[in-house]
């Protein structure tokens, strides 16, 4: 097809398109005069223009519908996280069980603080001891002499003095 | 997003049929490849400008059609003998509905990108811009392509007429 065809070729499918300017297809109807292969040229054009014109959309097959409609169905994406999916639903309700069974499990350590106010609490008690055996040698040298009452606080004195050292090794 | 879906199939399912059974002359491929083109479609639908479904669904349709005539070695180009063989000719027939089946045949024997061309445009009545968008042409190479499958066709049906 050469340059001359072409111009040619585009009026004549722009005056089928309803797209040619008045000046340009009084123009074209000018050069069909004198020209017989355009004239036949757009004669025939017409005449396909009006075979397309036949020619409609074809409607789809029921059974193409069917499957185009079954896609959203076949072709569902999956939630990369759903709590309402079964497995997720399960996994969440075991986790209150796992965490009561563990602690359950778990040996009793006492924290930090629980060890401070056990000691404390061990100090106050040895102070007190400490006190009682004074006022207990007191009361028994008052009553039965100051022999007994020394084996009697003695013996208190050493079981305080061992617990008391006892405590101190475990705070070292 | 199922519905906006199902609205997409009830408007578009009839011209990506076209498209399809026009390229690949055998209505089984077409309804694989406008299904194919289709779950292409729910799959991307989140990515594609709402605006350009039609366009973005023509052109896959297309694509995966001539993807199609690829792997099944086909010949593109234009068959004589599938011409030959069956087209006696419209005028010969009094009804109009012969020169349409004709005209149906001689599009689907086109070369592409003509054949598309013709069918998107002429066929299925996009606009010049839409189908420029669909088969990534300029406008001019539309028009410039169209308009020498016209001839093309214009020829043919003025040789088979009495």
């Amino acid at each position: 097809m050469n340059e001359y065809d072409d111009k040619w070729e585009d009026r004549i499918n722009a005056l089928l398109d309803g797209e040619l300017s008045a000046d340009d297809a009084e123009l074209l109807k000018a050069q069909a005069s004198d020209d017989r292969e355009l004239a036949r040229a757009i004669i025939e054009s017409y005449q396909l223009h009006q075979a397309m014109d036949q020619i409609n959309v074809e409607r789809a097959p029921d059974s193409l519908t069917k499957r185009l409609n079954a896609i959203p169905r076949e072709h569902r994406s999956k939630p990369a996280f759903s709590l309402f999916q079964p497995r997720w639903a399960m996994a969440i309700a075991a986790i209150p069980l796992m965490v009561i069974t563990i602690s359950l499990m778990r040996p009793d350590t006492p924290s930090a603080s629980e060890i401070a106010q056990a000691r404390q609490e061990m100090a106050i008690a040895f102070a007190y001891l400490d006190k009682a055996a004074v006022i207990t040698g007191r009361e028994i040298e008052s009553t039965v002499g100051h022999t007994m009452a020394n084996a009697v606080t003695g013996s208190v004195n050493k079981v305080i003095q061992s617990e008391n050292l006892t405590s101190k090794e475990k705070e070292a | 997003m199922s519905r906006k879906y199902r609205q997409w199939v009830k408007e578009y399912q009839d011209q990506a049929w076209t498209v399809a059974r026009y390229i690949l002359k055998d209505a089984q491929e077409a309804e694989d490849a406008t299904q194919e083109a289709f779950v292409k479609l729910w799959k991307n639908q989140d990515s594609i400008d709402p605006d350009r479904i039609k366009p973005w669904l023509m052109k896959v349709t297309r694509n995966g059609c001539l993807d199609r005539l690829r792997r099944r070695r086909d010949n593109v180009e234009f068959d004589e003998s599938y011409m030959a063989g069956e087209v006696s000719g419209p005028m010969q027939g009094a009804a109009t509905n012969e020169t349409a089946a004709w005209l149906k045949r001689a599009i689907s024997g086109l070369k592409e990108p003509y054949r598309s061309l013709v069918v998107l445009r002429d066929v299925n009545q996009h606009s010049y811009e839409e189908v420029a968008g669909m088969l990534e042409l300029n406008l001019a190479q539309v028009k410039t392509y169209l308009h020498r499958a016209r001839k093309q066709l214009r020829e043919q049906l003025a040789e088979v007429r009495p």
